[in-house]
């Protein structure tokens, strides 16, 4: 295994679980979630040499696995990522994953949020980037990234209070 | 419930999930990718043959002027002798389109809704606008509703509005970066940048041109 193989290697094992959780996030479907960003890291080794000087190759994988899920609606239209998004939590997951490894509650409450504030939310608070990062992997305005996470965030505090209060004094 | 605690919630909700690919499976794959980079002009085979697109490639090349067809004429950049596009209704109430190059997307969708189409239009841009939900149908409604075709570098495509399922509408889109390479790295939108040793598609062109459902919304399809 040759230096670039172990750097990716190295890469690969720090950054898989955040991106397919970010994309999971953003998507909602765990299956899709998998398949699109096995084939984002696939093409992250394929263009490693230049990948892996970019300022934040985690942003660079979650933004191709995005992408690569949009083109994966307009291969297959059987597919649609949200078509469902309530239900999204109970569907059955692909590669034998378990539904019940998400919190169905919260998987719902994302999935009833604008598709733009579950991208901010996904990679503002499970990938981490600032609001300039995030502005740049969705091409929006800095401005309309803390606008979309404040309305996201009052959403899931709306939508969520009654719940984990509930959970709290059971 | 606070900000931070409110993030804590969301990020414990997925934090059992894990990636079980072995990094050596996502290595042989990124070697196929290398592999077909070095095809040219695979993107749009690729795209035609997988599943239940409608899709051509649309290479289109200045050589090969050609008569503009009767109905609404699109933009005439400086540098070309045909219209990008045009759009004529045909008396059975079929929208005949014809594109010669992917430009003025905007122009185009505005033509089309006049003619009474719910459609959008996305040339060169960025994935499915977030005011549109994709509509899950089958291949055989789909190709009830639009016809493709491509003659002399030429797309035509016809669509039947009247086989539109009933709160629906039309998407015309390019296919950046399909069967070509990821997006440049500088810049992590898809269909930017050209790695060495890539040809790249003519000027304007960045994939196959394809069509899907959507459900029509006023903000999605007029």
């Amino acid at each position: 295994m040759g230096t670039q193989q172990l750097d990716f290697a190295e890469f690969y094992r720090s950054a898989a679980d955040e991106c397919l959780r970010t994309v999971l996030v953003s998507i909602g479907d765990q299956g899709t979630a998998r398949e699109v960003v096995d084939e984002a890291f696939a093409r992250a080794w394929a263009s490693w040499r230049t990948v892996s000087r970019h300022p934040a190759p985690k942003a660079w994988v979650v933004r191709t696995a995005l992408n690569a899920s949009i083109s994966r609606w307009r291969r297959h239209r059987r597919e649609v990522p949200v078509a469902d998004p309530v239900g999204v939590a109970d569907r059955p997951t692909a590669r034998g994953a378990s539904a019940s490894l998400v919190d169905p509650q919260i998987m719902a409450a994302l999935m009833r949020l604008p598709a733009r504030q579950r991208q901010v939310i996904a990679l503002r608070i499970i990938l981490d980037l600032d609001t300039a990062n995030t502005a740049e992997v969705l091409g929006i305005a800095p401005g309309t990234v803390m606008a979309h996470l404040g309305r996201a965030m009052a959403a899931l505090r709306h939508d969520l209070q009654p719940e984990l209060q509930q959970e709290n004094r059971s | 419930m606070n900000d931070t605690e409110l993030s804590t919630v969301v990020r414990e909700s997925v934090a059992d999930i894990h990636s079980a690919t072995p990094v050596a499976q996502i290595i042989s794959r990124g070697r196929a990718v290398r592999a077909r980079r070095r095809i040219p002009g695979v993107a749009g085979a690729l795209a035609v043959a997988a599943g239940t697109a409608l899709a051509v490639a649309t290479l289109l090349s200045s050589g090969h002027p050609g008569l503009v067809s009767p109905g609404h004429p699109g933009s005439h950049p400086a540098s070309a002798r045909l219209a990008a596009w045009t759009v004529a209704m045909q008396a059975n109430g079929d929208i005949d389109v014809t594109i010669n190059q992917l430009q003025n997307p905007v122009g185009l969708q505005s033509t089309l809704r006049a003619d009474g189409l719910p459609v959008n239009v996305s040339f060169s841009s960025n994935p499915l606008s977030s005011s549109c939900r994709p509509y899950d149908t089958t291949e055989n409604v789909l190709s009830a509703v639009a016809q493709f075709s491509t003659i002399h570098g030429r797309a035509y495509l016809v669509i039947n509005p009247s086989a539109l399922p009933s709160g629906t509408g039309v998407y015309i889109f390019d296919e950046p970066g399909a069967g070509l390479p990821s997006p440049s790295p500088g810049t992590p939108t898809l269909g930017s940048g050209q790695p060495a040793g890539i040809i790249p598609p003519p000027a304007g062109i960045t994939g196959p041109l394809a069509v899907g459902l959507v459900y029509a919304s006023q903000q999605c399809t007029g």
